[in-house]
């Protein structure tokens, strides 16, 4: 499990003591949903990050990566998202190349709320995770609290209640495929244009006995306008006292770097990541 | 000082650190001195270690201090001082001032005060100061600052101690 | 004392051009009101990556320190310059480990790809999301100046040039309205075989 470096707190304690504010973390005020249909799971989300009352993000990713038949939609503290995320991704690669069975949902789920739980809501994530693994087609969710849901059809985040509105009038049993992905990016539409904290692109992720699909953009209802005239400064505009130019040659003069793949017929065949 | 009473009219607030570098302290009372002469400890500590012609620079020192003052800042409680540190760089020939505050944020200037004397001479030194100034303007600009402090502090002002640091050393000037 | 992050004042931005990317800085240090230096510059030089860093003063040259250590400690071990992704990397996951004991810096990259040569941005927030970015990032005291000058200025595929003015002009229009930062700026402008580093004249008040 990580290790979390608290050294800094002491200080910071005694700064808030004084009187200082929270640091604003970016957060996913977000809208995230997920629907089961006959044979297979969709979720989707919006891809706003905002920092207050800033828009920090206008493209981001909340859809993560688990393990290739199990999805994650975050809200919640972004950073917190993102790193508990991969941290469960990480073990649970590791417990499934131990077990050389494929990950199942639930596994994730209980390590997800294990973890979350342990902290006690410090740490920020409010998650869907969705799935299909040997034993079906799973949907949760799980607050940062550690606490769980299974249901056919969830949402989360600041616009889940524009969104919960849409699967509560249109939602029905057995859905396709398309029915479901048009359900869900309906719902997370309802958010980016009801919910001040959601916006921008609907990103759709369908997983299903195959494989998982993610649909990154599947929709761009608020695409920026092109720029009708160039507001570029006429070189030579902005003053300047110094200048200094580096070539990278000269940078390089005190160090020398050699490409192993260039050293010739001696090197070993080793392989270096691209 | 203690509350309102004054206690010592002629309190030396500096430590040598080493035969080129000088560090003026203010902040609350023992943790100034506590800290200063934990600082000048150390770095005669470094000197004697090594060939007493090999000493810190000035910019050793001060990042020296400034790491210091950094890792107290994280501590249980950590010492609320202010420093300026003075230096003479025998080996580029250069004179060096650092400002440091109690949270350890460090820059390097050319002149620079702490406490209620910044509000009142920082505009002069902006005002007087060039780069080539020589000692005798110095001491003239010291003047001035002095004159403001004395005209302007609502407090009985006790006035200055002055130290030059030059290549031959740290000397104490009559202003 | 208020928010850490605008005791001392401060603004980085960066941006994309065609081959090519840039990151400023201003110059501004302050308690407060109160200018103490106007020659602290907030970008630091690791290899072929940029690292600017806005916030609390101390923890600007705590962090910009700590990574010096961590990439030539890096360098030491892999026999190879740091890329700017994985720096990214090595930035959040740096200051994900203080999660409950933050770092108050809100750091932005900017360098490229020394293989692929593709330019590269991203920036954080003070516990280590990365904002990947396509156009510019920005942080800072005033980061919502920058946010209207960069929207409105930037456009994709600049020549280094035209770069340097649009990223000089987004800086320097925006410290102008913004009272704790100022005070001089730093450019970079790099291409993949050149730094071309400038003090900008600024106004001084």
């Amino acid at each position: 499990m990580p290790g979390f470096d608290f050294s800094n707190h002491t200080r910071n304690a005694a700064l808030h003591a004084r009187g200082m504010p929270l640091p604003k973390a970016t957060s996913t005020g977000t809208t995230i949903v997920g629907c089961i249909y006959d044979g297979g799971v969709v979720i989707a989300a919006d891809t706003r990050a905002t920092s207050g009352p800033i828009v920090a993000d206008k493209n981001c990713e909340k859809l993560h990566y688990i393990a290739p038949q199990i999805w994650c939609a975050g809200a919640g503290t972004a950073a917190d998202t993102e790193f508990t995320t991969s941290l469960i991704s990480s073990s649970l690669e590791l417990h499934s190349l131990s077990t050389g069975r494929k990950p199942r949902v639930v596994t994730c789920m209980t390590l997800l709320k294990q973890h979350l739980f342990r902290h006690q809501g410090h740490i920020g994530a409010y998650l869907v995770v969705a799935g299909v693994d040997p034993t079906g087609v799973h949907l949760f969710t799980v607050h940062a609290h550690g606490s769980t849901d299974k249901l056919p059809y969830v949402t989360m985040g600041s616009g889940s209640l524009a969104a919960m509105a849409i699967f509560e009038t249109m939602w029905k049993k057995n859905l396709t495929r398309e029915e479901a992905i048009e359900l869900c990016s309906q719902a997370i539409q309802a958010g980016i244009f009801n919910d001040l904290g959601s916006g921008s692109n609907v990103d759709v992720c369908v997983i299903t006995e195959e494989k998982a699909t993610l649909m990154r953009n599947y929709l761009t209802p608020n695409e920026r306008m092109p720029k009708e005239q160039s507001y570029k400064f006429a070189r030579g505009t902005t003053a300047y006292l110094k200048e200094v130019v580096i070539e990278k040659k000269d940078l390089k003069k005190y160090v020398t770097i050699v490409d192993l793949a260039a050293s010739g017929a001696a090197a070993d065949s080793m392989e270096i990541d691209a | 000082m203690r509350g309102v009473t004054v206690l010592k009219e002629e309190d030396d607030k500096t430590r040598t650190l080493n035969p080129h570098t000088l560090m003026a302290f203010s902040g609350e009372a023992g943790d100034t001195v506590q800290f200063a002469e934990y600082i000048q400890a150390n770095v005669q500590l470094y000197g004697m270690r090594n060939n007493s012609k090999w000493q810190l620079s000035p910019s050793a020192v001060a990042s020296f201090v400034r790491r210091e003052l950094a890792k107290s800042l994280r501590s249980r409680k950590p010492y609320y001082v202010n420093l300026l540190i003075g230096g003479f760089d025998t080996n580029t020939n250069e004179p060096h001032l650092y400002w440091l505050d109690y949270l350890a944020a460090s820059a390097r200037t050319p002149y620079s005060a702490h406490g209620y004397a910044q509000y009142y001479c920082l505009s002069i030194l902006d005002k007087h100061h060039n780069p080539n100034i020589t000692l005798e303007e110095g001491q003239k600009l010291l003047r001035m600052c002095h004159e403001e402090l004395v005209k302007r502090l609502p407090i009985d002002y006790k006035g200055l101690l002055v130290k030059v640091i030059r290549a031959d050393g740290i000397t104490e000037l009559e202003l | 004392m208020s928010n850490p992050f605008s005791i001392n004042g401060g603004a980085v931005v960066a941006m994309v051009g065609k081959d090519c990317v840039a990151i400023a800085c201003d110059l501004r240090l302050g308690m407060q009101a109160l200018t103490v230096s106007n020659d602290f510059p907030k970008i630091f030089n690791y290899g072929d990556v940029y690292l600017g860093l806005t916030g609390l003063a101390t923890d600007v040259t705590t962090v910009s320190e700590m990574f010096r250590y961590k990439v030539n400690m890096y360098r030491l071990r892999e026999e190879r310059d740091i890329e700017p992704e994985t720096m990214a990397n090595l930035v959040s996951s740096s200051l994900y480990e203080k999660r409950f004991g933050p770092y108050f810096v809100s750091p932005v990259i900017a360098g490229i790809n020394p293989h692929s040569q593709k330019p590269f941005v991203c920036g954080f927030d003070s516990i280590g999301c990365i904002d990947f970015a396509k156009d510019f990032i920005v942080s800072g005291t005033a980061s919502d100046q920058l946010f209207g000058t960069c929207e409105s200025l930037w456009e994709p595929d600049m020549e280094p040039e035209d770069l340097f003015e649009t990223i000089s002009q987004a800086m320097l229009n925006s410290v102008d309205r913004d009272a704790l930062s100022g005070w001089g700026a730093h450019v970079y402008v790099i291409t993949k075989d050149k730094v071309v580093k400038r003090l900008l004249k600024g106004r001084q008040d």
